[in-house]
């Protein structure tokens, strides 16, 4: 990253239970309401550094509303703002 | 006299662009040693150790040592009475103290003298090989030739080989230093289009907003790329009027985008020279909210100066239609307007 810039909308490690079918039942302990929508992105595939993700779009049992995605290559989970 | 030499190996070399970059570089960090720096050729610096001596312990080492952490960079440094020994003693890394450069010279083969000789390359080995078909194989050889001889065979250019060959050369020319003004934005895959434009608004506003400026205005700027594909692209941009304008920045830059030869993996832009200051100047064009943007502006710098550069940023759209929202702004430094 080029000194002086800050991105936005990083992702950030997120702490997340998921079912059987892949789908969040928790985020950071807090139990997930419902799935609203769930997406899937791939890009860079083309590139030695592809990137694919699986979005959620959670309501969470405190209220929150909270997009999350898993990352396809490394499996890890990550919530996003944006 | 003792000149050094500093010289950035041979493959970190291969891009001319990259090449410029880091010699500017070069330059400029030994400038902030306080050395008077030469440079005529990418990868090179000469500057002379006799002024240093007295800031730096007043010995040679010392100079050396500050010369080689200030530069951050892989290179060759040697030392010799002129400018053309110095080089040589460089591509060695070995210090020729005054007394031992003529036998250091004179020890080197004479094809030593390519690229040194302001000819064209295949001119130079052209002269190199006609001196090796007569037997003169070293400097020393060379040295001992009449020089009314050389004049005759080889002309101006025998000439100026005699002459580094006999330890003689001109003095040193070190340019007017300067401030380092270039801002760089990796881009996070082949951008092109308006992705490209909303880079280079962002290096602009970074480069009008950076501190050094001090508000002066710009003479000239490059604008250059690295290339996805591998390569490079640079381009060199007077400005008709000095101006730390962005907007007439961007005017003057905006069209030279076109030229890109493929999707860039980073953009960079260096100010070439700084003028005036910029309340001297003329802006292209004056608006009826001029008034408030400099007041504005004001307000900005004051609260810059109070609280930092980073204090305040301003949200650069960088890829709307990305699917990735981290890929969409960035947050930059504000410029004054």
């Amino acid at each position: 990253m080029t000194p002086g810039l800050r991105r936005l909308y990083v992702p950030r490690s997120a702490k997340v239970d998921a079912n059987r079918a892949g789908e969040p039942t928790s985020v950071d302990g807090v139990a997930v309401e419902a799935v609203r929508e769930q997406w899937v992105v791939e890009d860079r595939w083309w590139t030695p550094q592809p990137l694919g993700r699986r979005y959620f779009e959670l309501a969470l049992a405190d209220g929150r509303n909270l997009v999350v995605f898993r990352s396809t290559l490394s499996g890890c989970w990550y919530q996003q703002r944006g | 006299m003792e000149v050094a030499c500093v010289l950035i190996p041979e493959p970190a070399l291969a891009d001319p662009v990259e090449a410029g970059e880091l010699t500017e570089r070069l330059l400029h960090r030994l400038e902030r040693i306080g050395a008077a720096v030469e440079s005529e050729r990418p990868g090179e610096a000469f500057f002379t150790l006799d002024g240093l001596r007295g800031l730096y312990g007043g010995e040679r080492a010392g100079v050396l040592a500050a010369a080689r952490r200030a530069v951050e960079l892989e290179v060759r440094i040697g030392v010799a009475p002129t400018r053309f020994a110095a080089h040589a003693a460089a591509q060695r890394e070995t210090i020729v103290p005054p007394l031992a450069a003529g036998n250091f010279l004179a020890g080197l083969p004479v094809s030593t003298l390519v690229g040194r000789l302001e000819l064209p390359p295949r001119e130079a080995g052209s002269l190199i090989e006609t001196l090796r078909r007569l037997g003169v194989e070293t400097l020393g050889a060379l040295a001992a030739l009449p020089a009314g001889r050389v004049a005759d065979r080889f002309g101006p250019s025998g000439l100026l080989a005699l002459r580094l060959a006999r330890g003689e050369d001109s003095p040193l020319r070190p340019r007017r230093p300067h401030e380092e003004m270039a801002e760089e934005v990796e881009l996070p895959e082949g951008a092109a289009g308006g992705q490209l434009e909303h880079a280079l608004r962002l290096l602009i506003a970074r480069l009008v907003a950076a501190p050094q400026r001090k508000g002066r205005t710009v003479l000239g700027l490059r604008l250059g790329a690295l290339l996805c594909g591998g390569g490079s692209w640079s381009v060199d941009q007077g400005l008709g009027r000095p101006t730390a304008s962005a907007q007439t920045l961007r005017a003057v830059l905006g069209p030279r985008l076109e030229a890109l030869p493929g999707p860039a993996a980073s953009l960079r832009l260096r100010a070439l020279g700084l003028g005036p200051p910029v309340g001297d100047q003329l802006e292209l064009s004056v608006h009826g909210s001029e008034h408030r943007r400099r007041r504005l502006g004001e307000a900005i710098r004051e609260v810059r100066a109070a609280q930092g550069g980073d204090s305040l940023l301003t949200i650069v759209p960088l890829d709307s239609a990305s699917r990735f929202p981290e890929r969409w702004a960035m947050l930059a430094p504000s410029p004054d307007r």
